[in-house]
């Protein structure tokens, strides 16, 4: 297969073969036949391509795919045990090979850097200030007042409201939106030629999202620099780049202009790539969606499974009283999916521990399969447990790693003394069926399976029990788009052919889209919005819905800001 | 304990261990000195024909030699002999300090953590006072107040322990209580003690193991420095402390000295490595 | 910040001072609630030759005819007016006992605490400047190195090179210049691994982090990335393994004043050891641990002031990596 996505990309390159060099202009950034290993172990194989001057490129890929390596191989910020072969061209000289001495002048200067994670890549201890001294070194300003004034007016470039406080601050002292403000501007400061942007959204709310890659994209025309977009988000990058790398396991996939790849992919796994996306393909699960569907029409005046009214919680944080909940109000009826949508500080969180009674609301009811939930201590809900279960986003820590998986899933069946220990090691084994598990896999520990895997796990172990309710707490945002795909599908058929009542808390609209029947979006603490999922999508009513709504990335750039689309060279490595 | 916990890993994580992180040399070597410690104590007559007591008086103070590896003391005792017959009771003697100071210290910590509230309070200053008296003095002061032997040594350096291994576990369980896979626990209906019991235990000592294995280490210094002071067995015993303390008092002679202290640090530096791998594995 | 600055340092300072009457009366505990009667054995010792009624008046003035807990509650009032009692052998005040000997063992540990922070600095900021390769791995062994050797062993070595080979000193004036010198570094090295320690593993961690390869990024060379960044945050932790460190150098010195022959704290506990001397030991053990909860205390009120991520609020405290963690409340919280 990859070899022939490679044929793909060398037609590519060789479309114009007789063409006289000086017509084909030198690109800024050539990357060729690079691999990287650490230790043994290769994690970029063979990889090629071409970055022309003022365009972008986007490396797509999920985790593993070595496309932060190939990065920090550009960069030459390896580990110490990384090893990368291969040529990078930058601006017509081989970048790889030349001493670390030599390469000095060219980090920063002349290559940008925005990393992934905002909150850690700042000095925790140093002033912003200070650091983007340190940027500022790179200016050939001998005066420290005007270098000052030079970061002061980038900063507010990349709009900062006020860089004077921003310059006096420590990292903790702002949110993760202003430091990857203070980040992009420290590092278009020097004016680069190229900037190397590592996931610089992965770790932001979707507002914000949409905000700082406009911010790059700006940025990009506006100072002529070549942005290489390191991504997992193929509509994101769809949306910003002009070209595009497709990597799974080191290895290319497919490469090509942006149009091309995006909208009728050569080869099988950028195709599948684009199936998962989302924000794409919002009816792709209609079919099994619709089962539920008629649980909605039909429920009217009968009991909801889920009733939450006029619930709120207040948390004393410091001294202050934080209102993390306010007038929470939803029903949910029998074997229909809720979704709970918000950003961080949302609330959504501590909605899902009132649910399920981890925490105590200072006032409203809350009931769930017809068992009062609010009010009730933990040794009281033990009942309602056994209806009422949650899934919780990060496999990674929800899983004990010291237990094998048949004991994990096992677990709740032991507890709540269910059945013969016969009929036990039964359903254990139905439940990893249903989840789509093999048997080989129940004298495992945690620490052998994938994420996804984990994520399965922790499903038949909820399901175990043969609850009415399942609460998902962003049970695939620690998930790579592929594997998110794989639950989303069994969630779906499992409710399909059970009947189980979802509540779905997620950030991720166009995943909501995808699988919810009704939607509440929460804003601070209070619920702005809510109704049925098309209603809510087709004709959003508050403005902040609606913001939500346009951060989704649609994998097509914004007419306004759309680059200037000139040809672009690509090469694959050969 | 140690021992214990070690087979208790499944057979998965120990063969996975051996050869997808492979045992660097060094630690190899550790494991090699290790088992020779381990065979001196427990059959010392199989390595020398030599009488660690009786001496020959007419080989008094020899140097080191094919004959007399480590050469010969004051009374023409072979002191290689001498440091072989000391293993047993410098290694057991350290074994039972590791052994009080983790089965007390992980009890205090594991309630201290797991309880929280006055128990906690109370558990901490406890800890905060041991911590406060220095290490060494503390064991001064318990085997004082016990009587002078290599056992009341062995405890007195145990009960100095305490504190570490209360500490550690402490904040260990607080971690792992607050893991999100203990709540998830309690919502599939486990109780507090199942929780504990299986839960909380299990993955708060896996820190402890390594540090066990250092402990071990220490334990061995400072029963090696209350012997040098005196506060062991009397000699005949061979402690490899005692050894080294009769020795100051013949430096011209500095074998003496050298022998059995490159003993004790050959034996501390390789638990220690062990140590920091466990760490590191884990 | 200030006000609740004020309200740790009060919480702190109660909690310091609990400790401390705790040790103490845990000290006492142990001596005369443990088996084995050290008190009578001592007095009753015939090599000592006291009369049976010299013994009841001794046994009459120490109050040790008196129930436990009356002991315990007159000499802890005792104990916090200052007043540490007097020898059971020689029937001096304890403190006077304590003055005599205090100087020495003051001269010893400042001078072996400043070899044992100049040596950990060396050692630790060392591995950032020497190639990877070459030098780099001996001086991370270092610290392991200093850990498993007894420092007793490292004072006979110093005593068997120096003094026996070269004759910088003699045993015989352990107050000399060289003699000090080299008491004070069998009694600093063991102390600087604990240091070095902490310090490299905290460089390792800071140098790992994401900003320090975004400020490469930025085009800094090593030595800049040391200095400007990584220097603070991995030092920092220091201050807490150096505070923890003291109370090894009052045990240390136990030992290298046996091994040196000098007198000092160390040696008037081997005295009132083998004698069985308990009010003196109950006064030295006390004395140390205000020491050490003194010095515990500066470092824990001096760390909120260096770092400025470190809110104070009221619960358990995190910190960057160092030895110790939860043993003392302080609390601290990186915000973000």
């Amino acid at each position: 297969m990859a070899a022939q996505d490679r044929l793909t990309a060398n037609t590519l390159t060789r479309a114009e073969p007789n063409a006289p060099v000086p017509l084909r202009p030198i690109p800024l950034l050539r990357v060729d036949g690079l691999s990287v290993s650490y230790g043994s172990h290769e994690v970029v194989t063979n990889v090629g391509f071409e970055l022309g001057r003022g365009e972008s490129l986007a490396l797509i890929g999920e985790s593993g795919s070595g496309k932060s390596t190939i990065a920090r191989a550009v960069l030459r910020l390896l580990p110490s045990n990384g090893r990368a072969t291969g040529r990078v061209v930058f601006d017509g000289q081989e970048v790889l090979g030349i001493s670390e001495r030599g390469f000095r002048p060219l980090r920063g200067r002349a290559i940008g850097f925005v990393p992934q994670d905002p909150a850690n890549s700042l000095n925790p201890v140093r002033t912003i200030g200070a650091q983007a001294q340190e940027a500022a070194a790179l200016l050939d300003e001998p005066d420290k007042r005007i270098r000052k004034q030079l970061v002061l007016e980038t900063f507010a470039e990349v709009g900062l409201d006020n860089p004077r406080r921003v310059y006096d601050s420590y990292p903790h002292q702002l949110s993760g939106g202003m430091l990857q403000r203070v980040l992009i501007g420290l590092a278009i400061l020097p004016r680069p030629a190229l900037l190397v942007a590592d996931e610089p959204t992965s770790a932001l709310d979707v507002t914000i999202q949409k905000r700082i890659l406009d911010l790059l994209t700006r940025l990009q025309h506006d100072l002529k620099i070549s942005l290489l977009l390191i991504t997992h988000d193929l509509a994101i990058a769809a949306e910003r780049a002009n070209a595009l790398v497709v990597l799974k396991d080191g290895v290319i996939q497919e490469a090509g202009r942006t149009a091309s790849v995006f909208s009728s992919p050569a080869s099988a796994y950028a195709r599948k790539l684009r199936a998962d996306v989302p924000a794409l393909n919002p009816d792709r699960y209609a079919a099994l969606r619709d089962i539920g569907s008629r649980f909605l029409k039909t429920a009217a005046g009968t009991a909801p499974k889920i009733a939450v009214s006029a619930v709120t919680k207040t948390f004393n944080v410091d001294g202050k009283s934080l209102v993390a909940v306010d007038d929470l109000s939803f029903t949910v009826p029998a074997g229909t999916t809720h979704a709970l949508v918000g950003e961080s500080g949302s609330g959504k969180t501590t909605a899902v521990r009132l649910l399920l009674g981890l925490e105590q609301p200072d006032s409203g009811t809350i009931s769930v399969a017809g068992e009062q939930i609010a009010g009730r201590s933990p040794g009281e809900l033990r009942s309602a447990w056994r209806h009422l279960q949650l899934v919780y986003q990060n496999p990674f820590t929800s899983l004990d790693p010291t237990w094998t998986i048949e004991r994990l899933v096992r677990e709740p069946l032991d507890r709540f003394g269910i059945g013969t220990p016969k009929e036990r090691d039964e359903r254990v084994r139905k439940a990893l069926a249903d989840v789509g598990l093999g048997e080989h896999l129940l004298s495992r520990k945690p620490a052998a399976l994938s994420g996804g895997q984990r994520q399965r796990v922790a499903i038949a172990r909820s399901l175990v029990l043969k609850p009415d309710v399942i609460v998902l707490d962003e049970p695939t945002s620690a998930l790579d788009v592929s594997v998110q795909a794989g639950i989303v599908e069994v969630l779906l058929s499992l409710q399909a052919n059970l009947g189980l009542t979802y509540v779905f808390v997620s950030h991720d609209l166009a995943l909501v889209r995808q699988l919810a029947h009704t939607v509440s979006v929460m804003h601070r603490g209070c619920i702005v919005e809510h109704g049925e999922v098309a209603e809510i999508f087709d004709n959003p009513q508050q403005p902040y819905t609606k913001a939500l709504l346009a951060s989704i990335p649609s994998g097509v750039a914004d007419a306004a800001q759309a680059p200037h689309a000139r040809p672009l060279l690509m090469a694959a490595a050969e | 304990m140690t021992l214990a916990s070690f087979s208790a890993a499944s057979r998965v994580t120990a063969i996975s261990r051996l050869t997808a992180l492979r045992v660097p040399p060094t630690v190899a070597f550790a494991f090699a000195v290790i088992a020779i410690v381990i065979a001196w104590s427990l059959a010392p007559g199989l390595f020398t024909n030599h009488s660690p007591v009786v001496g020959v008086t007419a080989e008094k103070l020899l140097s080191p030699s094919a004959a007399h590896w480590f050469g010969t003391d004051h009374l023409g005792r072979d002191l290689y002999t001498r440091v072989v017959y000391g293993t047993a009771s410098s290694v057991t003697s350290a074994l039972i300090a590791v052994v009080i100071a983790a089965v007390a210290g992980g009890l205090i910590g594991l309630l201290a953590g797991f309880l929280g509230g006055w128990v906690d309070i109370v558990l901490a200053r406890l800890v905060d006072v041991l911590l406060a008296i220095p290490n060494f003095l503390l064991a001064v002061i318990v085997v004082t107040a016990i009587g002078f032997d290599t056992t009341n040594a062995a405890i007195a350096t145990g009960v100095s322990a305490v504190a570490v291994f209360a500490r550690v576990m402490r904040s260990e369980v607080i971690k792992t209580r607050q893991a999100i896979f203990v709540e998830a626990a309690f919502l599939m209906g486990g109780s507090r003690w199942h929780i504990l019991l299986r839960h909380v235990l299990p993955n708060a000592s896996r820190s402890v193991l390594p540090l066990a294995v250092l402990q071990f280490g220490l334990s061995i210094l400072v029963i090696a420095s209350l012997a040098f002071l005196g506060y062991g067995d009397p000699p005949p015993a061979s402690d490899w402390g005692l050894l080294i303390s009769i020795g100051k008092d013949y430096l011209k002679w500095p074998w003496l000295v050298y022998a059995p202290a490159f003993v004790t640090i050959a034996t501390v530096l390789s638990v220690n490595r062990i140590s920091r791998w466990l760490r590191k594995t884990d | 910040m200030t006000n609740a600055y004020l309200s740790y340092a009060a919480k702190r300072l109660a909690q310091a001072f609990v400790v401390v009457l705790l040790a103490y009366v845990f000290t006492f505990m142990v001596v005369s609630i443990l088996p084995g009667d050290p008190i009578t054995n001592v007095l009753r010792d015939p090599q000592n030759g006291f009369t049976e009624d010299e013994i009841r008046q001794i046994i009459a003035a120490q109050g040790l005819d008196q129930p436990i807990p009356v002991q315990l509650w007159t000499s802890l009032s005792h104990f916090v007016a200052g007043d540490f009692g007097r020898s059971m052998r020689s029937n001096r005040p304890v403190a006077t006992l304590i003055a005599e000997v205090l100087p020495s063992t003051l001269i010893l540990a400042s001078a072996a605490f400043a070899i044992a922070l100049l040596l950990a600095v060396t050692i630790g900021y060392g591995t950032q400047f020497l190639p990877k390769r070459f030098g780099q791995g001996l001086l991370r062994g270092f610290p392991s190195l200093f850990l498993s050797v007894p420092n007793f062993v490292i004072g006979l070595v110093l005593i068997h090179l120096f003094g026996f080979q070269l004759g910088l000193f003699r045993v015989i004036a352990p107050d000399s210049f060289w003699a000090t010198f080299f008491a004070a570094v069998a009694l600093g090295v063991p102390v600087s691994a604990r240091i070095a320690e902490v310090l490299i593993a905290n460089l390792d961690k800071e140098s790992e982090q994401e900003y320090a390869s975004v400020a490469r990024g930025r085009g800094l060379t090593r030595m800049r990335l040391f200095a400007r960044h990584l220097l603070k945050p991995s030092s920092l932790p220091v201050i807490t393994v150096t505070a923890l460190a003291i109370g090894e150098l009052l045990g240390g010195s136990l030992i290298t004043e046996t091994v040196f022959g000098r007198t000092g704290i160390g040696s008037l506990v081997q005295r009132s050891v083998s004698t069985q001397d308990l009010p003196v030991l109950q006064a030295v053990v006390s004395l140390a641990a205000v020491v050490f909860v003194l010095v515990n205390l500066i470092a824990d009120l001096v760390y909120p002031l260096l770092d400025p991520r470190v809110k104070l609020i009221g619960g358990p405290r995190a910190r960057p990596t160092t030895a110790d963690d939860g043993a003392v409340a302080t609390s601290v919280a990186a915000t973000s």
